[in-house]
C-alpha cells in the first residue's frame, strides 16, 4: 500500500511541467515536500488559509456540501489543492509548458 | 425636686463610682432592668407609673447615665387581680453556693435596688425626700439596705417576694454558669426513666437595644416638668459664662496615628474569546449534538464524542476551529458529563503519524485525483480533440495556420497521444479491446507473436483520463495474444495467452490473479489462442447455452466454447472443428495424407446471426461454420496464400466480410460469392490487422507491418486513403477502432498504443451501406 502512494507520488513529480509537490499534516507541518522548506511553509500556510474560506463559503452556501478540490489558476502556473480534515496534498504545475 | 436632684446628682457621683467596679456587670442587667421595671408596671396596676420611669430617665442625662449602671432587679408580675403570677424561674441557682459573693454583689445590686427604689418612692407623690435620703445613707450598709428595699417592694406590690429568691434572682450571670453545671451533672446521673417534670416558665426579657426617646409629647404629664428643666439648664448656661463656679478647661482627643497599609492584589488577566458561528458550523453542531443526545449508550457516545473532539482538536488554530471546539464541547457537555469528556481529549492530542497520513485511503484517492487532474492539464487539447470538443486558446494559433492551405483539407491522421509506460515499453501489442460498458477503458494485452523471444505477458489496463500509467496491471505467465472484455459482466477481461491458457480477469478489483484460469482444465487448448470472443448466443438450443459464452479458436485447431463455473473453467462443448487439411494443391503430396488439424488464427461470429461464424486458418482458408454442426463446416473461401490473420464481417452490411492475411493481401468477400469481391494491397508487407469503421460502411483501417492505411472504398478502392508510416524499427501490431470518436489506435511492437485522430475525413453523408453495396456490385458487373 505504501509503495503505491509512493509510486504515485513520484509518478506525479514526474510529470510535465509540476513544479512541486507538497504534503502537509493539519498543523501545517510538511510531510512530504519537493520544494524548500520556506517555499513550502509559505505555500502551506496561506493556501490553509484560503481553503479554510473556501470551505466555510462552500458550507455556508450548503452546510451539507463540502470542499473536495480546489484549483487555482494563475498567469504562471496552477495550484491544485485537495483539503482533507488530517492533511492538504499542493501541486503546483505550470500546464502550458 | 430641686433638693432631690441635687441628692439624685450627688448619689449619682457615689453611683457611678460604685459602678466602676462592676461596669460589666451591670451594664448587661441595667438595660434589662428598665425593660423588666417597665413590663412590669405595664402589668401592674399602676399605669401610669410606667411612663413616668421613662420620662424621669430621659429628663436629665445624669439620670441617663444612670440608668445604665441600674442592675437587674426583681421581676414581678402582677395580674389584674394582684395576684403574683410572676413566672418562675428556669434556673434556680444554689443559694449556698454562691453566699461569699452575695456581699459585693448585693451591695451593687442594692445599690442598684436603692436607685429603682428611688424611682419607685418619686413616682409616688407620697414619698418624700428625706425618705430617699434614709436610702442613701444606708447605702453602705448590707442588712438595713436589705431590708429597706424589701419595705419598698413591699409598698409596691402586694406580694413578699422571698429574700433569698430576690438574692437569688439579682445574681449576676458569672455564678449562673456554676450552676448550669452542676445542675448538668445531676442530670445525667439520674435515670432516664424517670418522670420529670418540665415547667416553661418566661425567661428573663433581654434589652438588646434601648433608645431611650429625646423629646416629650406637649400633652404628656412629664411636659411640665421637662420646660422646667429646659428654662433651668438655660439660665444654668447663662450663668455660666462668668460665674466663678464654672471653669473652662479643654480637652483634647488622642488622634490615632495613621498608618498607610498596601495592598496590592494580583493582575487580572483578561482574556478575550471571540466565536463566529457560521452556517455550517450550527449545522455541524447540531447533527452532532442531535448524535450526542440519541445515544446514550457510552461506547457511542465516547465515540462521537472522541471523534468530534478528534476532528476539532486535529487542525489548527485558526478561529473557525476553536469555534468549533468550544460549540462542540459545549454540546458534549451538556449532552454527556465533563467526566466522560475528559479521558477523550488526551488522546486526540495526539497527531496523527504523518505516516498513517500517507497509507490512509483518502490520501491515495486524493493522490489518484490529483494525477488524474494535471495530466488533464497536460493533455487537455488533446483529450479535448479526442471527444471533438473546441480546443482551448493555446491551440487557436494552430487553426489559424491551417486554414491557410488552399484547396480542400485533405485528410490526415493527427496523432493525439500514446499510452505508454516504462513498464509496457519493449513489449509488442498483440490485442486490444475497449470497454463494452466504458468506452474510456482501454485493455491492451502485450506478448510476442513469435515463438522466440517468449516473456511474461502483460495485460494493462489504461484509461483515457490517464494516458501515462494504466488503471491496472496485470502479469500472465506467458505472453498474451487475445483479449476481450464481457459485454454482460463488465468488468470481466478474458486473455488468451501463448501458451494455450485461458484467463478471466476481473477489472473492477484490485487484484493481480485472474478469476479463472483455464490451466486446470482437461481439454485446455495446447498452442496459443489466438483469439477470444464472447459471444451472446441469443438463440439457444438448450439452456445451458443461453448467455454469453467464451469462444477460442486456437492454433492447435481447435475452437471451444468455454463455460465459466465457479472455480474452474469449464469446457462445456468442444466446437471441435478440425480444420482438415485440404487435400492442397500441387505442392501437397498425395501419398501420406497426414490429417492434421489445421490450426486456426481468428474467427468472428456474425453479428445478427450468432450460430454463424467465419474461420481463418493458417493455410489460408476461410470456414464458414456454424455452432449447430460440429462436424463440419458449411462453406470454404479459399482464396489467400497465407495464415488469415484477420475476419471481420462489416457491422453495415450483413453478408460481407474482409479478411486480411500475410500474404500481403486485404480481401472483401461477399457471403454467397467464393471467390472474394474486391481485393486490397498496397505493400508487400503482411497485413496483421484489419477492421471496419464502426461510423463509416466504407472505411475500414489496416496495420501492416510498416504502416498503418484508412481505406475509404468510397473515395478509391486501389488505394488507400490515408497513410501513416510507423516509426522506423517499429512495427505496427494492432488497429482499433474507437466507437464514438473519429480516432484509431495504433499499437506497436515498442509497446506503444498510439491515438491518431482522423482530420478532415468525411465519407459522406450517412453510413454509406448504399455506397458499398453500389461499389460492390458494379465491381461484381465489372467483373462480369
Amino acid at each position: 500500500m505504501c509503495a503505491e502512494v509512493e509510486e504515485t507520488l513520484k509518478r506525479i513529480q514526474t510529470h510535465k511541467g509540476v513544479i512541486g509537490t507538497i504534503v502537509v499534516n493539519a498543523e501545517g507541518i510538511p510531510i512530504r515536500t519537493t520544494l524548500d522548506n520556506s517555499t513550502t511553509v509559505q505555500y502551506a500556510g496561506l493556501l490553509h488559509q484560503l481553503t479554510m474560506k473556501a470551505r466555510s463559503t462552500v458550507r455556508d452556501i450548503d452546510p451539507q456540501n463540502d470542499l473536495t478540490f480546489l484549483r487555482i489558476r494563475s498567469k504562471k502556473h496552477e495550484i491544485m489543492v485537495a483539503p482533507d480534515k488530517e492533511y492538504m496534498l499542493i501541486v503546483i504545475q505550470n500546464p502550458s509548458e | 425636686l430641686f433638693n432631690t436632684l441635687a441628692a439624685v446628682r450627688v448619689k449619682l457621683n457615689t453611683m457611678l463610682l460604685y459602678s466602676r467596679s462592676s461596669r460589666a456587670m451591670n451594664i448587661s442587667t441595667s438595660g434589662i432592668l428598665r425593660l423588666n421595671r417597665s413590663a412590669t408596671y405595664a402589668r401592674s396596676i399602676n399605669a401610669s407609673v410606667s411612663r413616668k420611669s421613662f420620662c424621669l430617665a430621659a429628663d436629665s442625662k445624669i439620670l441617663e447615665k444612670s440608668s445604665v449602671q441600674t442592675p437587674k432587679h426583681t421581676i414581678q408580675v402582677l395580674d389584674e387581680n394582684g395576684k403574683d403570677v410572676t413566672p418562675r424561674p428556669v434556673y434556680q441557682p444554689d443559694p449556698a453556693a454562691v453566699q461569699s459573693k452575695h456581699s459585693k454583689i448585693f451591695a451593687s445590686d442594692t445599690s442598684g435596688g436603692t436607685m429603682s427604689d428611688f424611682y419607685s418612692t418619686t413616682y409616688q407623690t407620697t414619698t418624700n425626700a428625706s425618705f430617699a435620703g434614709a436610702f442613701t445613707r444606708s447605702l453602705f450598709g448590707s442588712g438595713s439596705v436589705s431590708i429597706g428595699s424589701q419595705s419598698i417592694m413591699e409598698s409596691m406590690s402586694e406580694e413578699i417576694e422571698d429574700p433569698s429568691s430576690k438574692r437569688d434572682n439579682s445574681i449576676s450571670l458569672s455564678d449562673v454558669q456554676v450552676k448550669r453545671e452542676e445542675v448538668k451533672e445531676l442530670i445525667q446521673e439520674e435515670m432516664l426513666d424517670d418522670m420529670v417534670d418540665l415547667y416553661l416558665v418566661e425567661s428573663d426579657t433581654l434589652c438588646l437595644l434601648d433608645m431611650p426617646a429625646i423629646s416629650v409629647s406637649v400633652d404628656s404629664m412629664e411636659a411640665e416638668s421637662v420646660k422646667e428643666r429646659n428654662s433651668r439648664y438655660t439660665e444654668l448656661c447663662k450663668n455660666r459664662t462668668g460665674n466663678d463656679k464654672y471653669m473652662g478647661r479643654s480637652m483634647q482627643t488622642f488622634n490615632g496615628a495613621s498608618k498607610t497599609k498596601e495592598v496590592q492584589s494580583e493582575a487580572i488577566t483578561m482574556a478575550d474569546a471571540a466565536t463566529i458561528a457560521n452556517n455550517w458550523d450550527m449545522y455541524d453542531s447540531f447533527c452532532s449534538a442531535g448524535q450526542g443526545e440519541v445515544d446514550l449508550s457510552t461506547d457511542t457516545d465516547k465515540a462521537s464524542i472522541a471523534e468530534m473532539i478528534h476532528q476539532n482538536h486535529g487542525p489548527t488554530r485558526t478561529m473557525e476551529r476553536t469555534m468549533s471546539v468550544i460549540s462542540s464541547s459545549t454540546i458534549v457537555s451538556s449532552s454527556s458529563s465533563r467526566m466522560e469528556m475528559e479521558p477523550f481529549v488526551v488522546p486526540s492530542e495526539s497527531k496523527p503519524d504523518p505516516e498513517l497520513i500517507l497509507q490512509s485511503e483518502e490520501f491515495q484517492q486524493h493522490l489518484f485525483v490529483m494525477e488524474r487532474i494535471i495530466l488533464e492539464n497536460i493533455y487537455q487539447p488533446k483529450l479535448a480533440a479526442y471527444r471533438q470538443l473546441p480546443t482551448l486558446e493555446g491551440m487557436v494559433l494552430l487553426e489559424e495556420s491551417s486554414l491557410d492551405e488552399e484547396g480542400p483539407p485533405t485528410p490526415a491522421l493527427e496523432r493525439l497521444w500514446s499510452f505508454s509506460c516504462e513498464l509496457t515499453t519493449g513489449r509488442n501489442v498483440s490485442s486490444m479491446a475497449w470497454n463494452k460498458r466504458n468506452p474510456d477503458l482501454l485493455a491492451v494485452g502485450y506478448g510476442q507473436f513469435a515463438f522466440k523471444d517468449q516473456k511474461p505477458g502483460l495485460v494493462c489496463c489504461w484509461s483515457l483520463k490517464n494516458p501515462s500509467w494504466p488503471e491496472r496491471i496485470f502479469t500472465c505467465q506467458s505472453g498474451v495474444t487475445a483479449l476481450d472484455f464481457s459485454a454482460s459482466s463488465a468488468s470481466m477481461l478474458a486473455v488468451g495467452m501463448h501458451d494455450g491458457t485461458i484467463a478471466t480477469y476481473n477489472v473492477q478489483s484490485r487484484e493481480k490473479t485472474p478469476v479463472i484460469d483455464s490451466s486446470d482444465c482437461v481439454h485446455k487448448h495446447t498452442s496459443p489462442v489466438w483469439q477470444v470472443r464472447w459471444i451472446n448466443h441469443e438463440r439457444a438450443l438448450s439452456g445451458e447455452d443461453k448467455g454469453e459464452a467464451l469462444i477460442s479458436v486456437s492454433a492447435d485447431g481447435r475452437i471451444s466454447k468455454w463455460f465459466l463455473r465457479k472455480d474452474l473453467m469449464k469446457l462445456k462443448r468442444t466446437r471441435n472443428d478440425r480444420f482438415k487439411r485440404q487435400v492442397g494443391e500441387k505442392e501437397r503430396k498425395s501419398e501420406a495424407l497426414i490429417s492434421r488439424q489445421a490450426p486456426g488464427l481468428c474467427f468472428d461470429f456474425h453479428p445478427t446471426d450468432s450460430n454463424i461464424y467465419l474461420a481463418g486458418t493458417e493455410e489460408g482458408h476461410i470456414h464458414k461454420c456454424s455452432c449447430s454442426y460440429n462436424e463440419q463446416f458449411l462453406e470454404t473461401y479459399q482464396a489467400h496464400k497465407g495464415p488469415l490473420y484477420r475476419i471481420t464481417w462489416s457491422p453495415f452490411c450483413s453478408d460481407v466480410f474482409l479478411s486480411c492475411s500475410s500474404d500481403w493481401t486485404i480481401q472483401l468477400w461477399r457471403q454467397d460469392l467464393f471467390t472474394p469481391v474486391l481485393g486490397f494491397m498496397s505493400t508487400q508487407r503482411a497485413v496483421y490487422d484489419v477492421m471496419w469503421s464502426p461510423k463509416w460502411a466504407t472505411v475500414f483501417g489496416a496495420v501492416n507491418e510498416g504502416r498503418m492505411e484508412i481505406w475509404d472504398l468510397g473515395a478509391s478502392i486501389l488505394d488507400p486513403t490515408i497513410v501513416n508510416p510507423a516509426s522506423p524499427g517499429v512495427k505496427l501490431t494492432s488497429l482499433l477502432f474507437a466507437t464514438e470518436t473519429d480516432c484509431v489506435l495504433v499499437g506497436d511492437s515498442d509497446g506503444q498504443v498510439s491515438v491518431y485522430q482522423l482530420k478532415n475525413f468525411t465519407a459522406g453523408e450517412g453510413t454509406q451501406v448504399g455506397t458499398l453495396e453500389d461499389i460492390i456490385g458494379s465491381t461484381l458487373a465489372s467483373q462480369l
